[in-house]
């Protein structure tokens, strides 16, 4: 009975160290589920994309074979987490451009490095891409900390780094460009909608992660400018008590209120879900959310309930609305190169492809040797570009920070699908950064319609 | 401090995430008594089971009830394969090292669900049941049946396990084992034959559970393998013996999680619930005992 008893004392204190590192555990899933991630992918399948990629290079059919340009990038992938599926499109434009000339003559070789959240491996990523790989450019960088942890490594070294931004110094340092908008922005996209439906009150809700003061002080701004009470609100992820921060949620916007969401898709998904089994989702006038739930996934799971009712910021060309020449190559290098692009269609694949097109647009003026220098001026001097996948044209410039990106689409679930709700809106200037990166770098003009 | 009716609806929430919390509680206590594991991997072999179902029911196009079944076989077979394997090399070995070993199973079966369910391009999936479509409202908001049968369901496994491990030759055979396997061997008690019985159970109790849990909570393979940890304190309370008090634990705690909820200033540390009780309950179980054995040696 007495080695029983301590067997049982035994096994208690093992379960009480596995309940204290419960908060080990839960902290690394959170930052894992960050609603800090930029935009989400979408289930649909590339099969309808019927353009020659050919079209992808200067010398169709003809295959690089000159010394390679060594190109590198830094994702997250982690449990819970992978950004990996945005620097695997970037090879896969890359590779399609291999396939059909190159550029003069020379294959693109991009290094794709991949971090857990680590500052010192996030460091040490960027000095092997530079030091052992010899990279000359950074194309296709998407991770949770990257910018913050390496941004000064880059300005030291003269590196204009091509990227899809999370953290703050991805928007707000001079070596660093997004092709998306990143969580603030896009929830102020959100957030900006509700506001132009005349919401009485807006609850904005996103992950409980480094930084949400930052991205929440967009949607305040907005707010407390249209003189409409706004709510703060953070949960901890993964969100185990959806159904308490549905009510939560419900109760502080009112009838004629707005919540505003900011978290990826499994988690937005799961605050939905419980909403609608509850059935709050017309308790209050509207449902917003950032980028991330821009997702067919999220739109099928939902079902028709959610349609007309949920208004989602995009930062990229809708894909089931656009039938354009850049979302239809897009479509095709997808199916013929983005075997490792896991998402398909979607946000995340759309980013690495424009990415990848602005670096060969660049890289495609050089007229000398590629090296850091001459590739990175050559970044730099991108200046409006029409990717095809942005509302606006795209530009680097030499500016102390860069939101080249800062116009957005609304989207909304119709039947399993993510639907144009809202064409090209301008990210409104009463957030102080966007006033500030446009007081340096101005408007930049719509890109042409069909292109 | 906000008006009594604004907590109203956080009973009921409550109450659900009480019953989720007691789903997985009671489960770990029941194998624990049966075998004398602490099986950590309970939350991960019904995550399994639950996206295996959702491959099913969504990609392939089975049945639900297809799906429901083989989500609850994956989990006994995965369970049991575990027992199997690796149960009479671990059986003499420390409880402590029992329960690591299926920190491993979690870990493992977590990397698949991750390699073969990913996230890397937004994914968002969900499992609903056709009870979801049904209920009646309290306090304004709507309760779904798979909320009823949640709570109705660790009921159910408190009392029937409860009276299994007590009145059938079967459960004492576990019970008797749990305590000392080598005494219970000579007495006859097909030893193996009972532990392969205790691991199966088990494991179905956990495809049980995923498939509420994944429609309850999330479809999601960090969630559902990880929310066992918030059950380990009601767990803890009872000590790993009793599962009554296992399952009243694990409604308070979720009781108690959400009417913190609309109270602003607390709302943002109602995840520590579970840890806090859990805290608060072995400090006062400890005190009693210190105070017993104090009045025992005077």
């Amino acid at each position: 009975m007495r080695r029983n008893n301590a067997a049982r004392r035994t096994i208690l204190l093992a379960a009480a160290l596995a309940l204290a590192a419960a908060g080990c555990s839960s902290s690394s899933s959170s930052s894992g589920a960050t609603g800090s991630t930029p935009a989400a992918g979408s289930s649909s399948s590339a099969g309808a994309a019927t353009v020659d990629t050919s079209s992808c290079g200067s010398k169709p059919g003809v295959k690089a074979t000159g010394t390679p340009i060594p190109l590198g990038a830094i994702a997250t992938n982690q449990p819970g987490t992978s950004f990996t599926d945005i620097p695997n499109m970037a090879k896969a434009y890359f590779d399609c451009v291999n396939a059909n000339g190159g550029i003069n003559g020379h294959p693109i070789k991009l290094y794709i490095a991949t971090e857990q959240t680590n500052p010192a491996q996030i460091a040490a990523d960027a000095k092997q891409l530079v030091q052992t790989d010899k990279v000359v450019g950074i194309v296709g960088n998407t991770s949770i900390i990257e910018c913050s942890i390496n941004s000064s490594y880059w300005q030291k070294l003269g590196f204009y780094v091509i990227d899809s931004g999370i953290a703050p110094e991805c928007y707000s340092t001079p070596n660093s460009a997004a092709v998306n908008m990143g969580p603030r922005y896009s929830s102020d996209g959100a957030v900006q909608y509700a506001l132009a439906q005349h919401v009485s009150k807006v609850v904005f809700d996103q992950a409980n992660v480094p930084g949400t003061g930052y991205i929440a002080a967009g949607p305040n701004a907005l707010a407390k400018a249209a003189n409409v009470p706004i709510v703060d609100l953070t949960e901890n992820v993964p969100i185990t008590d959806a159904n308490s921060v549905a009510i939560k949620e419900v109760n502080d916007a009112g009838p004629n209120g707005a919540v505003i969401l900011n978290f990826t898709p499994p988690q937005a998904l799961v605050i939905l879900q419980a909403a609608q089994k509850l059935g709050l989702e017309d308790r209050v006038k509207l449902w917003g959310c950032s980028t991330p739930c821009n997702t067919d996934f999220l739109a099928q799971s939902l079902g028709p309930k959610w349609n007309g009712k949920l208004f989602v910021n995009a930062e990229l060309a809708p894909p089931d609305d656009t039938n354009t020449t850049s979302m239809n190559l897009y479509k095709a290098i997808l199916k013929q190169y983005g075997s490792s692009v896991q998402g398909g269609i979607g946000s995340f694949s759309q980013m690495g492809f424009t990415e990848a097109e602005i670096a060969v647009h660049a890289l495609q003026s050089i007229t000398g040797p590629y090296t850091v220098q001459s590739v990175n001026a050559a970044f730099k001097a991108v200046k409006d570009f029409n990717t095809g996948m942005l509302c606006q044209l795209w530009t680097y410039g030499d500016y102390p920070l860069h939101i080249p990106n800062n116009s957005d689409w609304t989207v909304t679930p119709k039947d399993g699908k993510m639907t144009t709700a809202q064409g090209c809106t301008l990210i409104s200037k009463v957030d102080p950064q966007i006033a500030q990166y446009r007081s340096v770098a101005g408007t930049a003009a719509y890109a042409p319609a069909g292109s | 401090m906000p008006p009594w009716s604004n907590f109203e609806p956080f009973i009921v929430s409550g109450l659900a995430l009480g019953g989720v919390y007691a789903l997985s509680g009671v489960g770990l206590v029941v194998l624990y008594r049966a075998t004398g594991v602490l099986y950590l991997a309970f939350g991960a072999v019904g995550a399994l089971g639950a996206l295996i179902a959702w491959s099913l029911t969504t990609e392939a196009g089975a049945p639900g009830w297809a799906g429901w079944l083989v989500c609850i076989a994956v989990a006994g077979v995965v369970t049991l394969g575990y027992g199997l394997l690796f149960g009479p090399a671990l059986a003499r070995r420390d409880p402590l090292i029992k329960a690591v070993a299926t920190i491993g199973l979690t870990l493992i079966l977590y990397g698949v669900m991750d390699l073969l369910w990913t996230t890397s391009g937004g994914q968002a999936r969900s499992l609903s049941l056709p009870t979801d479509n049904g209920g009646f409202t309290v306090a304004q908001i709507q309760v779904t049946w798979t909320q009823v049968i949640a709570l109705a369901a660790g009921v159910v496994l408190t009392v029937g396990t409860g009276a299994f491990l007590r009145f059938t030759k079967l459960g004492t055979a576990m019970r008797a084992m749990a305590n000392d396997r080598d005494i219970t061997a000579t007495l006859g008690v097909p030893v193996r034959k009972v532990e392969a019985a205790a691991w199966l159970g088990c494991g179905i109790l956990g495809g049980i559970a995923g498939l509420l849990l994944a429609d309850l909570v999330a479809l999601d393979a960090t969630t559902l393998t990880f929310l066992v940890i918030s059950s380990l304190a009601a767990v803890l309370i009872a000590r790993l013996r009793s599962i009554t008090v296992t399952f009243v634990a694990a409604i308070v705690i979720g009781l108690l999680h959400d009417l913190l909820t609309p109270i602003a200033s607390l709302t943002s540390y109602r995840d520590m619930t579970p840890f806090v009780i859990a805290a608060i309950g072995l400090l006062v179980l400890s005190r009693h005992q210190v105070m017993t054995q104090s009045r025992e040696e005077a």
